[in-house]
């Protein structure tokens, strides 16, 4: 390893591991973001019935299909933690590179998604309800780049049998990106 | 090194797959069942019955799919108890979080006020962006008491001073200077015409500054020429 | 496994053999040691405490003698008021009071104190401090674009911040937001570390209370910011489209809401003073002990309240919109509760008092900066009483009362906790003393000119002076003689504060060069800190890191003849 870890990273008078603390703490604080975001939508939403004009035309096939993805690139990521868990850091790399390829496939079908919104005049500031859309919609697709990218640093040490902790820890932060979809579906899509 | 592999010694076996299957079922039933209680709704044209189900699909179901996300997947179950509170409170603080500011943005009237753009949005209906925001009839559903003199006082004043004479404490601070409607040579070039144009939609319409800005979205028409009325009486005869 | 806090110890010890010869770059510039990552975060907020001083310095001037031409400045135009205003309460908060208290002393002291060798995570901990320093070099680029640095007070509220046709500033105002929120980032990345490595990496022995006091408040401190920046994250980035593409999140024509704005910054922005109250109270707290020679007095008191004032902030937050045109219902329960949260806040202040009483005290400079905080800092907060019942407050809304209440508590957190713990903590930093007769004389000169510049501005709220007003010759009744002789009373007592300041930078810089060598404890401490080398080595302590089996503030303990007794020594 490159870089020597201090003592101070390996003690544990939690019996948490010092990395799966923290990201419990950084979930914290991104519940706290996404519920101010999601909050303050639907304090918007639920006082402006007349954005269900708005709503209705969000492709409910479409985010459902969304929704499969991440969730089985949820069950991928906690299927690269079991292989972790033996030890085995080709199998749990492999895991990974498939939660990623679930995120590029999200991430894809979105920007076709958008694309098609966008080109029929739905544009992030024709009104309340889209620009929210977008807005939620938006911080979540920087939150799933964000975890592919460094999913694919960790699945690179993993291959090599390195870091294998690791891996727990990034898909402790994927499943988090998938529970935020999970409220954005219906919230975004079905509440028409 | 990285000998810290922790092995959940709880002796727990999750069958992940299963877990998954379930999860997929769920999606079925959430997307599934706001088109059952459309079909409900217009068949029986009982609304209550078609919300509730919409709500309990849709929402309930995602709550209880994010339940099994976050204690089988994310192991939260097996956790220590600490990171089971700490992140309950930052869920209560969002509670907390609506609980306080919904009651200003949400609601739009309470004992004593009224959202009076907001109620006028309802009522109107925003428009759902099939085209770009059109510049629409601004004439509100919502009638307002209009006292063309105390609303000036509220809302030129400050600017252009009670007088109009362009002295009002906010307007000594700006460049150009606000307008002083008893100065002769501002009637050379204006008429009732411009003078309307220009409260409606902002002197930079008209080449004029941007500090005197559109007031057409907080008044119609009607209300747009009271005001130019009134400040034709500044003027000297 | 690490299951227990005796973990494989001896693992990393190998890892420091490396650092032999380092570069000026890899030991100072892009160092993962937490002392020097501390070094960078002092020295950063000090320098925009300069800067945030300095716009202070030019509107008060302005304020006392309108239309003069400000040496070092020229003439202020009511934009660059409005900038300057702007951009002091921004810097001294963001940039100065975060960044020194929490970022610096909790980097320096919190391993040092808690007896390991580094943050948990280094590098994340340079990543934070190179986001931090990016938020600052943007926000002082700010201050040069076309039409200046934004103008639309640093609570930014829209429409004024959302238009660039009213604050005229449009580009300053977006640079300004994306400062602030890079630098909402350093902190939340920085939090995390704080709070995973005094949750974890404690000295075996160590339980939960033998942490020091100063550690607990800047980790809960960390979390109170984390729990409440996210909401105003959120409403940054809608206030940002609204800036920049011309969405209407906060417009009311658009379906938007300009109250949502003000809520969510002051859901954030009411924590964020408890954010940075705690660590200060901390300092004080700890410097009190080691000069008064004894126990704090309760120190589980003292955790507990901190926590319950922490869970409070979270309820008080709409009083500073009381007339905003918020539900009237809501105004009555927001009242009560700041109301109550004034009662922990006292129950500390009683505690410290109860600490200092038969103690056997010596009134070193850091002690004088201690007891100088809780004095001030109570005049701040029952003043903060008048404000928080919303019928009084009617009246001083957006008046200097509010300023003068504010400054009397800002200020004895950032400057007088800053100087309380600077001077507390130099000779560990540096292996100098500082020296003592200069460290009183700059005291003094900075103590009692601060009072003589803010009594006058409470005076001057109560006659109704209102507030972001760049000249008040264009109101009658605020032109009096009187008032304008207040305003530059205030203005003078700036003008000798801030040369009372040049003598601590003379201090600092010939205490560095030639001060008395400081031995490892020359303040006779028993936290951890005081048991290694002034300044200490990386790892900081190489022979092997400490065990702990007391307290932190075993004073004057009847079975030993020394009146202290470090953490680490064997019973």
């Amino acid at each position: 390893m490159a870089f020597p870890k201090p003592q101070a990273t390996l003690r544990s008078a939690t019996g948490i591991p010092t990395g799966r603390l923290a990201v419990w703490w950084l979930l914290a604080s991104e519940v706290v973001i996404f519920g101010g975001v999601l909050g303050s939508y639907l304090m918007h939403r639920l006082g402006h019935p007349e954005w269900a004009d708005a709503a209705v035309h969000t492709n409910t096939m479409i985010g459902a299909f969304n929704t499969f993805v991440l969730l089985s690139s949820s069950f991928t990521a906690v299927l690269a933690h079991q292989a972790a868990e033996r030890g085995d850091g080709k199998t749990a790399a492999k895991f990974l590179l498939f939660t990623i390829g679930g995120a590029f496939t999200f991430l894809g079908i979105k920007s076709y998604e958008w694309w098609y919104e966008i080109s029929h005049g739905y544009t992030i500031t024709s009104n309340g309800f889209w620009a929210f859309y977008y807005t939620a919609a938006g911080l979540h697709a920087l939150h799933v780049i964000a975890g592919a990218i460094i999913m694919g640093i960790v699945a690179f040490d993993a291959w090599r049998n390195l870091e294998l902790q690791r891996v727990e820890l990034i898909g402790i932060y994927w499943h988090f990106v998938d529970v935020v979809w999970i409220f954005l579906f219906p919230l975004l899509y079905i509440a028409k | 090194m990285s000998d810290h592999q922790e092995h959940h010694d709880d002796g727990h076996h999750v069958n992940y797959f299963k877990i998954y299957i379930i999860l997929l079922v769920l999606l079925v039933i959430s997307v599934v069942g706001p088109i059952v209680a459309d079909v409900i709704r217009e068949v029986t044209g009982v609304a209550w019955i078609a919300t509730l189900l919409t709500l309990v699909t849709a929402f309930g179901i995602a709550v209880y799919k994010a339940k099994l996300v976050i204690e089988n997947f994310m192991h939260l179950k097996w956790e220590k108890r600490i990171m089971k509170w700490m992140l309950t409170t930052s869920l209560l603080l969002m509670a907390l979080m609506f609980a306080g500011i919904s009651p200003d943005v949400m609601n739009h009237e309470g004992t004593n006020w009224r959202n009076v753009a907001a109620e006028a949005a309802v009522a109107r209906g925003i428009d759902s962006g099939e085209e770009e925001a059109v510049e629409e009839d601004t004439a509100p559903a919502v009638e307002v008491a209009f006292d063309v003199e105390s609303m000036f006082n509220i809302v030129c004043a400050t600017c252009h001073g009670s007088e109009g004479l362009g002295d009002g404490p906010a307007g000594a601070a700006l460049d150009p200077r606000p307008a002083s409607f008893a100065d002769p040579e501002f009637w050379e070039t204006r008429d009732m015409d411009r003078i309307v144009q220009v409260i409606t939609n902002g002197a930079a319409s008209v080449g004029g500054s941007p500090l005197m800005v559109a007031w057409s979205a907080s008044f119609d028409e009607g209300q747009i020429q009271e005001f130019a009325d009134y400040v034709q009486t500044f003027r000297p005869n | 496994m690490s299951e227990t806090a005796v973990a494989v110890e001896h693992h990393a010890d190998h890892a420091h053999d490396h650092h032999g010869s380092e570069g000026f770059l890899s030991k100072y510039v892009f160092s993962t040691d937490h002392k020097m990552i501390a070094m960078q975060y002092l020295f950063t907020g000090m320098g925009m405490a300069v800067i945030g001083g300095f716009m202070a310095y030019v509107f008060r001037m302005q304020l006392a003698f309108p239309g003069i031409s400000v040496p070092g400045f020229g003439q202020v135009s009511p934009g660059e008021y409005n900038s300057l205003v702007t951009n002091h309460g921004s810097i001294m908060i963001f940039w100065v009071a975060m960044p020194v208290l929490i970022a610096a002393f909790g980097n320096y002291c919190i391993p040092l104190m808690i007896g390991a060798d580094d943050m948990v995570f280094p590098r994340i901990n340079r990543l934070s401090y190179q986001i931090f320093l990016l938020s600052a070099v943007i926000l002082l680029l700010s201050l040069f674009v076309q039409g200046g640095g934004f103008g639309g007070a640093w609570t930014a509220y829209p429409p004024l911040s959302a238009v660039g046709d009213y604050n005229q500033t449009s580009l300053g105002a977006s640079m300004w937001l994306v400062a602030v929120a890079l630098e909402f980032v350093a902190f939340l990345l920085g939090g995390i570390n704080f709070i995973t490595t005094l949750m974890n990496s404690r000295a075996p022995g160590m339980k939960a209370y033998d942490i020091p006091l100063v550690c607990w408040m800047i980790v809960i401190a960390s979390i109170l910011f984390m729990l409440s920046v996210g909401p105003l994250i959120a409403g940054a980035v809608m206030l940002l489209f609204d800036q920049t593409i011309g969405t209407g999140f906060y417009d009311p024509a658009r379906g938007g809401d300009p109250i949502l704005w003000q809520h969510l910054f002051w859901f954030f922005g009411h924590p964020e003073v408890y954010v940075v109250l705690l660590p200060a109270i901390g300092i004080t707290i700890d410097v009190i002990a080691t000069f008064a020679r004894k126990k704090v007095f309760g120190y589980k008191m003292m955790l507990y309240t901190t926590v319950a004032t922490g869970v409070l902030s979270f309820f008080v937050w709409a009083h500073h919109q009381f007339l905003a045109g918020i539900d009237p219902r809501m105004a009555n329960v927001f009242t009560i509760t700041t109301l109550l949260i004034s009662i922990p806040i006292a129950e500390l202040c009683f505690v410290i008092i109860a600490t200092l009483y038969g103690g056997s005290i010596r009134l070193t400079t850091p002690m004088l900066w201690a007891l100088a905080f809780m004095a001030e800092f109570l005049i701040g907060g029952v003043t903060g009483i008048f404000l928080g019942a919303s019928g009084a407050d009617i009246y001083f809304h957006d008046t200097y009362f509010v300023l003068a209440h504010f400054h009397y508590t800002f200020y004895p957190i950032a400057i007088i906790g800053t100087f309380c713990a600077f001077t507390y903590w130099f000779p560990k930093m540096f292996g100098k003393m500082m020296n003592e007769t200069l460290g009183k004389i700059h005291f003094w000169g900075t103590i009692i000119p601060f009072n003589i510049i803010f009594i006058p501005l409470f005076v001057l709220g109560m006659g109704g002076q209102h507030r972001r007003i760049y000249n008040y010759e264009h109101f009658p009744e605020l032109a009096g003689e009187g008032m304008y002789q207040l305003r530059e009373l205030a203005t003078y007592a700036l003008l000798v504060m801030l040369a009372f300041q040049l003598v601590f930078f003379y201090n600092c810089i010939s205490s560095w060069i030639r001060g008395k060598k400081a031995g490892k404890n020359p303040w006779e401490s028993n936290t951890l800190e005081w048991t290694t080398e002034s300044p200490p080595p990386h790892g900081n302590w190489p022979e092997g890191l400490p065990n702990v089996y007391r307290g932190p503030y075993e004073y004057a303990h009847p079975d030993r003849e020394q009146d202290y007794w470090p953490q680490n020594e064997p019973a």
